[in-house]
């Protein structure tokens, strides 16, 4: 993740607990990866379209704020369909964040040291306010959830959307999402992290297989939707 | 027995070419034959390399969570005899065993019929052909579920007979009751009857597309970062 980081100076002296300051620039820019709540259904409702922008694909694009809140949230986190919502913010997020830490899983907090700084034209739209008046930005998201191999007989997780709004790219934010979801399969014993990437995307191809990931090249995705699914249902 | 089991005909009927078809939901007693089949589909697709399957791996997974929410196992069963009934279950997501009937051109002749035979109580006297592997799925663009078929598959003296469709269409009609908005699965480019298949099914083929991996030493390494 912060491959470049310096060794850790010393921790800084009385609570409330603080992300150690390694040698920030002016730029420096703190990261949290935490789990969605229904809260964050506006933001997701928008990076999801975005990503259809991206993908050109707006014309498969029909869900709406309310689709997505009745839908995401029926379960327990990674039992099923999961979110983790990446924040960004000029100050340090607390690591003790009681009330978004849960079982299996605790919020991810790092740090980029940036040469220059972001620029977000959409900032307030993606702003989010805490109630200590703390000002973050939703910069991406990841949606996932468990799938199942049959020769490992074992869970894994299915990745179904892995998004990085534009202004944030090419800092790691997209490797940082992708990592915490790995990191929690491993946690878990699940056996992989899938997905799927379109033969176009030299970039995204290309940080997969650096991340690890091979790509499949001799499997094709098939798909019954639409009138011709629901012609099944007689 | 010497010789493997002819289904189609039976001494006291031997002209009737009628097979009974059940595709109902797998159980823990079923364990041993979805074992067998995984390894079947391995051979199959050329990747018994990869295969590290258990049947105690299978029984400590597959069950974990009600049917569709989670991991969900349909088994086609094929009987000389119609099937006895079954009570319909109202917590089955409005799911029911599907049963048809097949009329058979040609004898079915099964080595590994003792294997995959099935006997139980009410007089039910079956051998499981195939089975089909699915959980939802969720795609985003349409903020509803789908389901996504990990694995179909018929044991090869079951094939051309239509037994492959029978259990993706179960697949599809439970996706339909449940409001779900796809099914979606992966084909190997080279399997060309297989993308016949389901391209009559009415699915379609996204080129596009290609499945992306991370598992094995890869995936372990993430554990400290």
């Amino acid at each position: 993740m912060a491959a470049a980081a310096p060794p850790p100076a010393p921790t800084p002296t009385p609570a409330p607990p603080v992300e150690h300051q390694l040698n920030p620039t002016p730029y420096t820019t703190f990261v949290r990866i935490r789990l969605a709540t229904p809260s964050d259904v506006p933001f997701i409702h928008k990076l999801i379209h975005q990503m259809a922008v991206f993908e050109k694909l707006t014309h498969l694009f029909t869900a709406t704020q309310e689709s997505l809140s009745s839908t995401l949230f029926n379960s327990p986190p990674f039992t099923s369909f999961t979110v983790f919502i990446l924040e960004v913010s000029p100050n340090p997020f607390l690591i003790a964040a009681p009330h978004l830490t849960q079982t299996l899983f605790s919020p991810i907090v790092t740090h980029v040291n940036l040469d220059l700084p972001i620029e977000d034209d959409d900032s307030e739209e993606f702003k989010i306010v805490g109630a200590d008046g703390s000002e973050v930005y939703v910069g991406g998201f990841v949606l996932f959830f468990p799938n199942y191999s049959t020769f490992l007989a074992k869970p894994g997780f299915y990745v179904e959307d892995l998004f990085v709004r534009e202004c944030y790219r090419r800092r790691g934010f997209g490797k940082m999402l992708l990592s915490a979801v790995a990191k929690q399969a491993v946690k878990m014993g699940y056996g992989r992290v899938e997905w799927v990437v379109l033969d176009w995307n030299v970039n995204a191809i290309k940080f997969y297989e650096e991340m690890g990931a091979k790509v499949l090249q001799e499997w094709r995705l098939c798909r019954l939707t639409g009138d011709a699914l629901q012609a099944y249902g007689d | 027995m010497e010789t493997p089991a002819t289904l189609t005909t039976r001494p006291e009927n031997p002209k009737t070419q009628t097979s009974y078809v059940r595709i109902r939901l797998a159980t823990q007693s079923d364990v041993p034959h979805i074992h067998k089949l995984i390894h079947q589909m391995a051979v199959f697709e050329g990747l018994t390399h990869l295969f590290a399957t258990t049947e105690s791996s299978l029984s400590s997974t597959l069950f974990k969570s009600p049917p569709f929410t989670a991991l969900t196992v349909f088994i086609l069963e094929v009987s000389l005899s119609p099937f006895p009934p079954t009570q319909p279950d109202p917590t089955l997501s409005q799911f029911t065993p599907v049963e048809t009937r097949v009329i058979l051109n040609s004898p079915i002749v099964d080595e590994d019929y003792e294997t995959f035979r099935v006997v139980g109580e009410e007089c039910l006297d079956a051998v499981v052909a195939g089975h089909v592997f699915f959980f939802p799925n969720y795609p985003s663009f349409l903020s509803k579920p789908g389901f996504y078929v990990e694995d179909l598959f018929v044991r090869e003296p079951y094939r051309r007979r239509g037994f492959g469709k029978m259990l993706l269409s179960a697949v599809a009609e439970q996706a339909v009751k449940m409001g779900f908005a796809r099914v979606d699965w992966m084909v190997l480019g080279w399997n060309v009857n297989a993308i016949k298949f389901y391209e009559e099914m009415g699915a379609e083929v996204l080129e596009g597309w290609r499945p992306c991996r991370l598992g094995g030493d890869a995936l372990q390494a993430y554990a400290n970062k």
